[in-house]
């Protein structure tokens, strides 16, 4: 779904193809983060920028001729997939130096005695609503803290799923990873997470 | 009886409503007399959704340098 309510892609559409710039600023305020996470996943944080900017001057020159037989955000997704693949073809050096994602131990697995109880149970959050969860500066910090450390693979997962809200069966094809190994990351992504929210409402800190 | 850790381990796909009805079985009747693992299973929702309230449009300055990039005259 759009973040904006009112969005109306016939008209938009109709507004780009005729060389509407506005409508063209629209177009990159409602997708660019997206586009950028899904860059990040595929070439990492460096280049990400610089591959969507590509990727926005394809779209921009290539505008005219899209046919709308998909949708705009399916027709940008593909841009962007397939010049963050071409770059990373040409930049061996980026090639993910990542060990396998799940290597990793579940992220929670300290939290739970020998028998398989908590030992370290969730304190109760306040918060009132999922708006309010993560609000809060610091908490903002810390959780960008926490992203930067998480294997790139779960973060990928965690950004495209829960923040884009990307379909999962388009996150196995930037991720090139199956179905079940995507929800692997996520649930260990999430866990992650969980971990630094359960910390920080208990005490205050990251 | 399912531990804790085997409901934690299969939380999200619990809320993504991909158990087996006798796995939703064993989840659900563990849930019943778990405080613990009702309140994971309650802030994991929460918080899933409180990272998708994080979502918004690109800021004003973003936008700003993708469009002036754009026209930047061709470098080739």
């Amino acid at each position: 779904m759009p973040t904006r309510p009112d969005w109306n892609e016939a008209e938009l559409l109709k507004r780009l193809q005729a060389g509407d710039k506005q409508a063209f600023a629209t177009l990159v305020r409602e997708y660019h983060r997206k586009l950028l996470a899904m860059a990040r996943a595929i070439v990492g944080e460096s280049i990400a920028d610089e591959v969507v900017q590509e990727a926005w001057l394809s779209a921009y020159k290539a505008i005219g001729r899209f046919e709308g037989r998909s949708s705009l955000k399916t027709w940008l997704m593909r841009i962007v997939i397939n010049e963050a693949r071409t770059r990373l073809r040409h930049e061996s050096r980026l090639i993910s130096l990542d060990t396998s994602p799940f290597d990793d131990v579940e992220p929670m697995e300290s939290r739970f005695d020998e028998t398989g109880h908590w030992a370290q149970a969730p304190v109760t959050w306040s918060a009132d609503s999922p708006e309010e969860l993560l609000t809060g500066e610091q908490l903002a910090d810390c959780l960008e803290h926490t992203l930067a450390q998480m294997p790139r693979m779960q973060r990928a997962a965690l950004t495209l799923r829960d923040m884009e809200g990307v379909e999962l069966a388009e996150i196995c094809n930037i991720l090139t990873v199956s179905e079940s190994n995507v929800r692997v990351l996520l649930h260990r992504a999430r866990q992650r997470v969980f971990n630094l929210v359960d910390h920080y409402q208990e005490t205050g800190e990251c | 009886m399912l531990r804790c850790k085997d409901v934690a381990r299969q939380a999200d796909d619990y809320l993504d409503q991909r158990l087996s009805w006798r796995q939703r079985l064993g989840v659900g009747l563990h849930l019943l007399i778990c405080v613990h693992c009702r309140r994971y299973l309650a802030q994991l929702r929460l918080l899933i959704a409180g990272l998708r309230a994080r979502r918004a449009p690109a800021s004003d300055e973003e936008v700003r340098r993708v469009i002036q990039r754009l026209e930047e005259p061709d470098r080739d």
